[in-house]
């Protein structure tokens, strides 16, 4: 209640600006529902991964529904208008990467995100070993800065 | 109804104490007090109810006279509109007749003007423009500003008004927060000042982002600010919510903001700052 009571919006805002200096490589992993400030809060990533069948958006699609239509019961329908799918993601250029969810037995499969989760930090840590801090924080700015959805007119 | 209204146009004109045949189409009611005002009457006292104090929405052109030393502003050569990410059938024809119907090129106008004879790099967002929402348009309208504030060394000042980020643009206008905040560190390490001023209503992605990350954050008298709106969160923690919540001043008690300014007093406080800060 306390949290609510003073806002959470500055601290979305503080948690993005601090991530954005971070002098180490950041790589954030959507593996679930991902949805509005907070999750972007700690999304601020060099390399930005989500796995196959999360979903990250602007606001969860009943909170669409609700603001766009003043319907939340229309969750369904704003679901697939939303492109928040992690291959919708990945055209836009929001996330770097997507690690597959096979169908297997569930426990086998857990197994085998985990070390597919692995094998890509590992693989990403060892790409940016050789950088200095200055490149590594400028390579997040561009990554975000270049994210342009409009046309010149 | 039709007859209170008339009875107030009365009672307002009678105030002024004027026979001017005034026509319909030139009244505004007070969301506050309720009372018919008189559109000029309003625009004269800065857009401030002269019945109760209430402070009125202003366009970005008001502001600008309000604030810019004359004739200074030029906005920068900075020509760019939605590409629909979504691909939502209605939402360019929206875009295209709210740009008709308001003269606005977007939610936000950028550019340089001097305060006082001090040069700056200005923001100023317009609730006209569909809620003065951030998509990818005022995104990039707010890093390329603040970015230029960092190659002409100017203090940076933002008007905010938002309903927060926009929603036809999804999780491209969510990243906005990201790209602007961003672009916010470059102009701290350059020691540069930034001075955001929230008006009514503040809200959403805008809040939490670029809107209260100011070196200096103010804000107008009884201005609505908050990330969630009140509903939301009194329906999702199930309880009712302080007195105040979300009010500028309730902010200014628990410090969110550093000042709350009248807006007359706005240019002569922003100039202050900015010779402090020198």
């Amino acid at each position: 209640m306390k949290q609510k009571k003073r806002d959470n919006g500055e601290a979305i805002a503080k948690s993005m600006f601090e991530m954005a200096k971070l002098k180490v490589p950041v790589i954030a992993i959507v593996i679930g529902e991902g949805s509005s400030g907070g999750a972007l809060a700690i999304g601020v990533g060099n390399r930005v991964l989500m796995l196959e069948n999360a979903i990250y958006s602007i606001l969860s699609p009943e909170g669409y529904a609700s603001i766009l239509w003043k319907d939340a019961s229309r969750s369904k329908e704003a679901a697939e208008k939303m492109k928040l799918t992690a291959k919708d993601l990945y055209n836009f250029g929001v996330i770097d990467k997507i690690i597959k969810e096979p169908q297997i037995d569930e426990n086998d499969m857990i197994e085998k995100i985990a070390q597919d989760l692995k094998k890509e930090i590992k693989s990403t840590i060892s790409q940016m070993k050789d950088k200095t801090s200055e490149e590594i924080v400028e390579e997040r700015y561009q990554k975000f800065r270049n994210i342009q959805y409009f046309n010149n007119i | 109804m039709i007859v209170d209204k008339i009875k107030k146009r009365e009672k307002s004109a009678k105030n002024k104490k004027t026979n001017v045949d005034i026509p319909i189409g030139k009244w505004v009611k007070c969301d506050k007090c309720k009372e018919i005002l008189y559109k000029d009457t309003v625009r004269e006292n800065l857009s401030i109810c002269p019945n109760c104090g209430h402070y009125f929405r202003m366009h970005i052109n008001k502001r600008l006279e309000l604030i810019a030393d004359k004739d200074t502003y030029k906005r920068f050569d900075i020509n760019i509109e939605t590409s629909n990410p979504l691909e939502l059938e209605d939402y360019p024809k929206k875009i295209k007749a709210l740009k008709e119907k308001t003269g606005l090129e977007e939610a936000v106008a950028s550019g340089t003007c001097k305060i006082n004879g001090e040069p700056v790099v200005i923001c100023i967002m317009d609730s006209g423009f569909m809620m003065g929402s951030m998509g990818a348009v005022v995104g990039e309208k707010i890093t390329y500003a603040i970015e230029q504030a960092i190659k002409l060394k100017y203090p940076l000042i933002i008007f905010t008004v938002s309903g927060g980020a926009r929603m036809q643009e999804g999780i491209i206008s969510l990243m906005q927060m990201a790209k602007t905040t961003a672009a916010l560190t470059k102009l701290d390490e350059a020691g540069l000042l930034y001075i955001s001023i929230l008006t009514d209503p503040t809200y959403g992605g805008v809040t939490a982002s670029f809107a209260t990350l100011g070196d200096i954050v103010l804000a107008e008298p009884g201005a609505m600010i908050g990330f969630a709106g009140q509903r939301v969160i009194s329906q999702t923690i199930g309880e009712a919510l302080p007195e105040g919540f979300q009010t500028a001043e309730f902010l200014l008690e628990h410090g969110f903001i550093d000042k709350i300014v009248e807006r007359k007093d706005l240019k002569e406080t922003i100039y202050k700052l900015i010779q402090l800060n020198k």
